[in-house]
């Protein structure tokens, strides 16, 4: 393809194979690939994809045992569906309204309340989410169809709660993420020895063996050991967490990867007026710090030390986004972000 | 961004980018031929900043700046991942699972 045999010779570049695949997990195998590419494909999907998942949740009512926040962190955790998320919803900070609205949110509400002696087991599917939404609703794979447990009620206890669900990134929180798992695995037989297997006795009887070593050529006796050899295939084992199906969450991954790059080529590109790469921006080591922008919609420079802001918006400390956290204020009812 | 060292040589600072890029970059730009060294850093983990540096071969000096290498190196990897995409592709059209094939999607 186009500028690709000036990277990769006369070979054909990276394959993809695929060993096993349903709609919840897919097992690929990346060969002819190198290892940073691999990593960062792995990186991405763990952490850069976007989903929808509950940010801010209004509690009108919870007589429940479980806390409020408690309970917030529950619902934010639920994995709703964000199947072709980039084309239904953007993101709050992106949208001009001025809390949320439909074009940046979805709101999916709640209410039970146990009458009878026996308890009543809160779960996912009943969040019942608002009309007309593309995306959002929870996801349900378990054979009996009810989803994830959110709560217990006992008798005379009541839920009653609006959640708004909004897009985000698991760098910012864990809850966005696609993934439950991915697995990474390459040089099955360790030919490499990039590991050091601990052992008692042997190792090649205390260990075992690895699910991929059949894909490989197991080692030869006293062949000797190859130090030029670099990784080339890789064993990926996507593990959906329900909202995106894995096909869906590898395709995005390299969206992605290529939305940063693009991001960062335009970035360089408006710097460098003078087309040699040293624009306005050139600085000479130890001098003090002239800060250039950002790009991709970041926020750009902040300090570190500040909160501990992302330009994701996010944070651990203070448990709110930059957008969902100045919300909370203007509310009359109990509320609480969904973050961790 | 900013840029250190005119010349043969320059230190790239991209900022809210990490190993993801930055180590998938280093590699290929390093691909390049006219480039003799390429290396990155973050160098404290809680200031999202990359730092990548570039060396081209002072026989290709004249034509190359570290600049273009590294908009070679984001257009090479750009183009790694259209192929991957492709690749991709192809290999779920062509998956058949085992015995059932209501997961083609």
């Amino acid at each position: 393809m186009d500028d690709y045999d000036t990277i990769y010779g006369s070979d054909r570049g990276p394959q993809i194979t695929i060993k096993e695949a349903d709609s919840r997990h897919a097992q690929i195998v990346l060969s002819n690939c190198d290892l940073a590419f691999a990593n960062a494909l792995r990186r991405i999907m763990l952490a850069e994809i976007p989903t929808i998942a509950i940010d801010i949740v209004e509690i009108q009512t919870n007589t429940s045992v479980i806390p409020d926040e408690f309970l917030c962190h529950r619902l934010g955790m639920v994995p709703l569906d964000s199947t072709n998320i980039d084309d239904k919803l953007i993101y709050t900070r992106d949208c001009f309204c001025d809390q949320y609205c439909e074009r940046c949110s979805v709101t999916l509400s709640l209410h039970a309340r146990c009458t009878g002696e026996d308890n009543v087991t809160v779960y996912a599917r009943d969040l019942v989410i608002a009309e007309g939404a593309q995306l959002g609703s929870p996801v349900i794979n378990d054979p009996e169809g009810q989803g994830t447990v959110i709560c217990k009620l006992r008798k005379g206890q009541e839920l009653r709660l609006k959640c708004i669900a909004k897009k985000g990134i698991a760098k910012e929180h864990a809850k966005w993420a696609p993934t439950a798992a991915v697995g990474f695995e390459y040089d099955p037989w360790n030919k490499l020895r990039h590991i050091d297997y601990w052992y008692e006795e042997d190792a090649k009887e205390e260990w075992p063996k690895s699910k991929y070593a059949d894909w490989e050529e197991p080692p030869i006796e006293g062949e000797p050991f190859n130090y030029d050899a670099v990784p080339s295939r890789f064993y990926l084992d996507i593990e959906s967490a329900g909202s995106l199906p894995p096909d869906e969450i590898l395709q995005q991954g390299i969206k992605y990867l290529q939305e940063k790059l693009a991001a960062v080529i335009e970035t360089f590109s408006n710097k460098n007026e003078t087309g040699d790469g040293f624009g306005d921006g050139v600085r000479s080591p130890g001098q003090d710090y002239s800060m250039g922008g950002m790009g991709g919609g970041g926020a750009g420079y902040e300090t570190p030390y500040q909160g501990g802001r992302t330009p994701f918006g996010g944070g651990g400390f203070g448990g709110a986004t930059e957008y969902g956290g100045r919300l909370m204020g203007g509310h009359k009812c109990v509320a609480a972000v969904a973050m961790g | 961004m900013t840029v250190r060292h005119p010349g043969g040589s320059a230190s790239f600072e991209i900022l809210g980018e990490d190993h993801t890029l930055g180590n998938a970059l280093r590699y290929i730009i390093m691909k390049n031929p006219e480039v003799e060294f390429c290396g990155y850093s973050i160098p404290h983990p809680s200031e999202e900043k990359m730092n990548i540096r570039i060396q081209i071969y002072p026989e290709y000096w004249e034509h190359t700046k570290p600049y273009d290498a590294l908009m070679k190196g984001l257009d090479d990897l750009a183009d790694l991942c259209d192929h991957i995409t492709h690749a991709f592709k192809e290999a779920r059209d062509n998956f058949v699972e085992p015995g059932d094939n209501s997961e083609q999607r």
